[in-house]
């Protein structure tokens, strides 16, 4: 009889402490970016007055999104009763925790001050959007850590339904609040629509789709978890269904664009003459992003682990450069002010195409935060009894006294 | 047991003594001469200011920022503007470097002041009033006003 | 009191107006005769600051207005144009229509629903009774969301440490700025902005600013005698800064 029991990760100690120092590097390193960031002033990144959210932004808003979707996994048992992924949730919010802390910490060191948190903690002007965020944010770290709780600790199991629903209509909420940052702000082609809130949560879910794959299969390599082939076989129709979804909406969003008179050069900037940013949309974000890896899916008849694989790396390239479009080249064309005029000259920079070369401490920034997220997992897993194992009934005694 | 009771005792009553966080009294030697040097005290008693100066600055600040208030008694600009130190050239020094006004309580406090990231440490550019000033007759810019008026205006400041 | 001596008629009349003049100069015992707010009061809506731009008379290759706002203001640069503060600016602008070309002078345009105010986490930007838009730098974090808001790009974000700032007009590293209808000098009395002034200086009289209340100041005549139009009227900002002949 098999039984299926959580487990910590069951790694040689040597091997634990690697990877440990090896993510606290670069956790140092990230927080030293920043700390120079801090101390110098902006003027050492590629950020200036023309593109002002840069790469700590791109890194921070996927990252988010990645943590609202990567609980998909534990929503779909918890809020839609699918028993089959109900050993796999507790894991799903230990990640999605991860991710949410990490993009949020890359968020605080790229403020200009970030010294003034508190500051930003209590005082709040509730009508922007990026006020609700930073209540979401950090009360949706809070909802996690007691919706794991109820799913690990057997005296308030009972409570793990209603604490899955919670979760995930916050998480909702808090997608649509990721998606409006951009969505309501009136000013820029690129932004102002309803259409980017729905975006950000289909992206969301495909995203944290592929990285709960992408973990778990890392995981695997050192320890056996469970992930039955039923289980990969949804997991892939569920990465299929939401690059169809993603496909759908990014399409809509972009021919209504061109619709939209006002938007109309806009668009042609990102569609046809935008240098490099066309080359990230075109290439990155659709081919790369969304195309080759339905593409991938779709040719494989033998629904192997490997084309999900390579489907999946593929997404997650395609997942940054989606949001160096969304965020850096909506910002790269500069503003229409005057309808009937066009802009021969200015002193900053309102008649040409802004550009943007990311720094090294930048990167830095990013690759920190993407090691938090993944030294929050180790720790997690290492600690706690995340991973869910299948065993025969007659181990179940040597497994637990092993363990303890 | 009796020892840590005692040591418990000798850190309440340090804890509570009000000495410990009151200034000394005894006026530091700052380095070079500063219109304070030469006031009676400022623009509140001695006591308030040292130990509250910063509640007057907090909530003068959101009333000057936010609802335009300028009045002179309060005003940020007034507090540097009399207690920066001028050297023997008559240039003045940072108010917030080492051994000036502010460090020298500062530092003892320990307690980070974070206000001339953004404030200017010296009296520089326009001054803020346009209308009579008072008291700075060595500076610049001054309207020289007539003895009567003067007298009067400050009168008329003493009333309010 | 000074003992008062025996006076000719000569000294006292010439006391008498003297110490009678002081009432145009003391601003808190007389409610104001030009505007000129008490120091000890807050400001009021009754106010209602507004700027109107004739953009025929604003002169090519003249830069008055912002080097005076540079100077009024402290904006000091660090040679790097990317990342320099600018508060106010000169456009040239083509009429796509008779291609005919025009410099305008660009600023925060203090809109009467700023999205700048709309967007800010912290409620740093915001609006002040009287009109003005600008950023309480002590609540500011520095995220940069308003530059990304604003349809005008009138906001900056400091990049570097600062030392050299004046008296009037507070700014520092990780804090965004912007126009503030030079805030210091309007609440001091002083009843023009820098860039106003310098443009009366150099005989173009292209700013004209003022209280909207007031039906004699010259925002209002400019108002008064001009098509004054809004830029980008299809976002329903209602700007205080209008131009003309645009």
């Amino acid at each position: 009889m098999e039984k299926i029991i959580f487990r910590k990760f069951q790694i040689e100690s040597k091997t634990f402490w690697m990877m440990f120092f090896g993510l606290g590097f670069f956790i140092l390193v990230g927080y030293l970016c920043s700390h120079y960031m801090e101390t110098e002033g902006h003027y050492v990144t590629g950020m200036n007055n023309q593109i002002v959210w840069g790469l700590p932004h791109i890194f921070a808003v996927l990252l988010i999104v990645i943590a609202s979707g990567v609980l998909n996994i534990a929503s779909i048992s918890s809020v839609f009763d699918k028993k089959l992924y109900k050993p796999l949730a507790p894991l799903s919010a230990l990640l999605a925790m991860a991710f949410l802390i990490a993009g949020l910490a890359i968020l605080v060191l790229d403020l200009g001050r970030p010294d003034r948190l508190i500051v930003a903690m209590t005082t709040y002007n509730f009508k922007s959007i990026f006020a609700w965020n930073i209540f979401l944010y950090s009360g949706f770290a809070g909802i996690l850590a007691i919706y794991i709780w109820t799913m690990l600790d057997r005296n308030v199991k009972k409570f793990s339904r209603p604490a899955g629903i919670f979760a995930f209509t916050w998480r909702i909420v808090l997608t649509t609040g990721t998606g409006s940052i951009f969505g309501f702000l009136i000013s820029r082609e690129a932004y102002g629509t309803a259409i980017l809130a729905p975006l950000f949560i289909i992206m969301s879910l495909l995203y944290g789709t592929v990285v709960y794959f992408l973990i778990v299969k890392a995981i695997n390599y050192f320890q056996k978890t469970l992930f039955s082939e039923e289980i990969f076989l949804n997991l892939r129709k569920l990465t299929l269904l939401f690059l169809f979804a993603n496909l759908y909406f990014l399409i809509l969003y972009h021919v209504t664009n061109l619709y939209i008179s006002k938007h109309l050069e806009f668009e042609k900037f990102i569609l046809l003459d935008g240098g490099v940013y066309t080359i990230a949309f075109w290439i990155g974000q659709v081919v790369v992003g969304l195309l080759l890896p339905l593409f991938i899916l779709f040719r494989d008849e033998n629904k192997s682990e490997s084309s999900l694989m390579s489907a999946t790396l593929l997404i997650l390239i395609g997942s940054f450069l989606a949001m160096y479009v969304i965020i850096i080249a909506g910002q790269a064309y500069p503003l229409k002010i005057f309808t009937n005029y066009e802009i021969l000259e200015s002193s900053f920079y309102d008649n040409v195409i802004h550009t943007y070369i990311p720094t090294i401490w930048e990167l830095g920034l990013g690759l920190g935060g993407i090691a938090l997220s993944l030294i929050i997992v180790l720790i997690g897993i290492a600690n706690l009894d995340f991973l869910p194992t299948i065993i025969k009934s007659p181990e179940v005694k040597k497994v637990a006294e092993s363990d303890n | 047991m009796y020892q840590l009771a005692m040591r418990l005792l000798l850190v309440i009553f340090f804890l509570i003594s009000p000495d410990i966080y009151s200034h000394d009294g005894i006026n530091h030697s700052i380095k070079g001469k500063s219109k304070a040097d030469d006031a009676a005290q400022c623009v509140e008693p001695t006591e308030i200011m040292q130990k509250e100066h910063f509640v007057f600055l907090y909530h003068q600040r959101d009333k000057t920022v936010i609802n335009g208030v300028r009045t002179k008694n309060h005003s940020f600009a007034n507090c540097i503007d009399c207690h920066v130190s001028y050297d023997e050239v008559g240039k003045p020094i940072p108010i917030n470097s080492e051994g000036q006004f502010c460090q020298t309580c500062h530092v003892q406090t320990a307690v980070n002041i974070d206000c001339f990231s953004c404030h200017a440490s010296v009296p520089r550019g326009r001054k803020p009033e346009a209308h009579i000033s008072f008291n700075y007759n060595h500076l610049e810019n001054q309207v020289q006003v007539p003895h009567e008026i003067e007298e009067l205006v400050s009168y008329v400041e003493g009333i309010k | 009191m000074t003992t008062i001596e025996k006076l000719s008629r000569r000294g006292f009349i010439v006391k008498s107006i003297s110490a009678l003049s002081t009432v145009y100069f003391i601003p808190d015992i007389l409610t104001s005769v030009h505007a000129a707010k008490p120091l000890s009061e807050e400001v009021k809506s009754d106010t209602k600051w507004a700027m109107s731009i004739d953009v025929d008379k604003c002169a090519k290759g003249c830069t008055a207005c912002v080097d005076a706002c540079v100077e009024e203001n402290g904006l000091y640069g660090f040679d790097r144009p990317e990342t320099d503060s600018q508060w106010i600016r000169k456009l040239t602008i083509k009429d796509i229509k008779t291609d005919k070309v025009k410099v305008v002078p660009m600023l925060c345009q203090h809109c009467e629903n700023p999205p700048c105010c709309d967007v800010c986490p912290t409620g740093a930007s915001f609006r002040r009774i009287d009109g003005i838009v600008m950023v309480n730098q002590h609540t500011c974090i520095g995220c940069r969301y308003c530059m990304m808001a604003c349809p005008f790009k009138a906001r900056s974000f400091v990049h570097e440490n600062l030392t050299e700032q004046v008296t009037t007009a507070p700014r520092g590293k990780g804090c965004v700025e912007s126009c503030n209808f030079c805030v210091n000098r309007i609440d001091h009395g002083i009843p023009t902005t820098a860039c106003e002034e310098a443009c009366m200086k150099e005989g173009h009289k292209a700013i004209s600013f003022g209280d909207l209340s007031d039906p004699n100041s010259r925002v209002s005549q400019a108002l008064k005698t001009k098509q004054n139009r809004r830029l980008r009227a299809d976002l329903s900002l209602k700007q205080r800064v209008t131009y003309s002949n645009i």
